[in-house]
């Protein structure tokens, strides 16, 4: 069971990095693209905690730092999406006594990508490179949380529900009355 | 859509199976070993960052790199076909909106220029792109690209990644261009892809030549979304005047970009503040979010015949 989890986590990554770099940012809106990884990457955190949250964010960015056309210092998308992922499992789980709320998910989408970009953007200023700009930051940021919401809504609930599925047995059991 | 995730049913799917229970009291075990993943997981990010942060050395993540475009960059390829239509729906919707334009004035022709609609083709575009390639540097081999991947506005990055790589003759430091004017140059490249840093960028500078005036200047970019240029010229008394064009000076062995390629207009001059000289704003031919077919400099020109000029033969011309 741990092994298909893996496998399908690993899956959902590499489908959300092929699909950003190369046929969403065909859907840029002002340049800014959806941040697929990011979404996924927040919704594995919600189905499976903090760990994993950190994990899967952690190899999510690094896949997005290393895979063309990617070309500034690898490692940092790595340690905001894992940041990202680990504060959206911690969302999970203190509101864990009830279901998570579409509201809930959107403004932890809205927080993750907060929290990422400015992750990126901080250790880009603090690797002094030129490229980052912090007077257009506020606008990309908020070009970008809207259209993280936006392709939420439509990722969030599939990749949810194949991860409820493939809960371990002895787990469910426990869990279901 | 929304109204569904409202409802019981569809809020199940956000339950992750109801493990809720099971730990949300969060023993101080589980607490310790969260802790210790983030931890790890930041620990390995900063020693990335460290390890990747010195270029010039040659970074240890290279291999890395390499072998992710050798599995992202076919995945890429096979991805951005599914570009194809989006293309046509787009070309579709602008030539909607030319349509709706014209309808108010001439509703008469609206039956030809729905043909004109149904004959935009996507393959009949790239044709023209490369038509028009071949005419902008006839001098240069050239190897045709298309742009698979686009860096994205949230990471500053102002790259793309071409299906075209070593295998194609293609390595670091070549001039790309297109039909319009020049793109940008090669950073990167791998077996079967490459990753182009386009003018745009902040991290690029490119010497430009005052068609006009001949005098020699520096395009920077200035990593806005339309890949506008800022131009300094070397010569801190002369002024470039809105409307002047700019090309490619080149660089010794034509490498990082080959000479005389166009790059933009000028379309502002203001004086520096507190210093000599001007910048110009610069606007570029290329627009950088529609570029699609590209080509990489990958032969030098046909070296063009210099025989010496002797007075003799000048002489006997002349008389």
């Amino acid at each position: 069971m741990i092994a298909l989890r893996i496998g399908l986590a690993a899956l959902f990554l590499m489908v959300a990095v092929t699909v950003q770099t190369s046929v969403l940012s065909n859907f840029a809106v002002a340049g800014v693209t959806c941040d697929l990884v990011l979404i996924v990457v927040i919704a594995l955190a919600l189905s499976r905690g903090p760990e994993w949250g950190a994990i899967t964010g952690f190899t999510g960015g690094l896949l997005l730092d290393v895979v063309p056309p990617a070309d500034h210092t690898a490692g940092r998308w790595a340690l905001a999406l894992a940041i990202a992922g680990y504060v959206a499992g911690l969302i999970r789980r203190e509101t864990s006594a009830g279901p998570v709320g579409p509201l809930v998910v959107a403004a932890t989408v809205v927080l993750g990508a907060t929290l990422s970009l400015f992750i990126y953007s901080a250790t880009g200023s603090l690797l002094h490179d030129p490229s980052v700009d912090w007077g257009e930051f506020g606008v990309r940021l908020g070009i970008a949380a809207g259209y993280d919401v936006v392709g939420a809504i439509v990722v969030i609930p599939p990749v949810m529900w194949v991860m409820g599925r493939v809960v371990a047995a002895r787990e469910r059991r426990r869990v279901l009355p | 859509m929304l109204k569904d995730l409202g409802s019981p049913t569809a809020r199940s799917a956000f339950r992750s199976a109801g493990e809720a229970p099971l730990r949300s009291a969060g023993s101080p075990g589980t607490v310790r070993r969260r802790r210790t993943v983030l931890v790890l997981v930041v620990l390995a990010c900063f020693t990335l960052i460290v390890l990747d942060a010195r270029r010039s050395a040659g970074s240890p993540v290279d291999p890395v790199r390499e072998a992710a475009a050798s599995v992202f960059g076919p995945l890429e390829s096979t991805a951005s076909s599914a570009k194809q239509p989006v293309d046509n729906l787009r070309d579709r919707f602008a030539e909607m909106d030319r349509l709706k334009a014209e309808n108010e004035k001439l509703k008469r022709e609206n039956e030809k220029l729905h043909q004109d609609l149904n004959t935009t083709d996507y393959a009949r575009n790239r044709a023209a792109e490369l038509d028009r390639l071949l005419k902008l540097a006839p001098a240069y081999a050239m190897t045709p690209a298309r742009v698979i991947g686009i860096g994205s506005a949230q990471s500053f990055n102002h790259t793309v990644t071409i299906d075209a790589g070593t295998a194609d003759g293609v390595r670091a430091d070549m001039t790309v261009l297109n039909g319009d004017g020049l793109v940008g140059r090669v950073v990167r490249a791998t077996q079967a892809t490459a990753t182009v840093l386009l003018i745009g960028d902040r991290n690029s500078t490119v010497g430009g030549r005052l068609n006009a005036s001949m005098a020699l200047g520096f395009v920077s970019g200035r990593g806005e979304v339309g890949g506008t240029l800022d131009y300094k010229l070397v010569d801190l008394k002369a002024r470039p005047r809105v409307g002047d064009k700019i090309v490619t000076w080149g660089s010794s062995s034509n490498a990082p970009y080959v000479p005389g390629v166009p790059i933009g207009v000028v379309t502002s001059v203001t004086a520096n503040q507190g210093a000599l000289g001007s910048t110009a704003t610069v606007k570029p031919y290329v627009d950088p979010t529609r570029i699609d077919t590209v080509g990489v400099v990958t032969g030098p020109p046909a070296r063009t015949p210099r025989t010496q000029l002797k007075p003799s033969t000048t002489e006997g011309k002349g008389s």
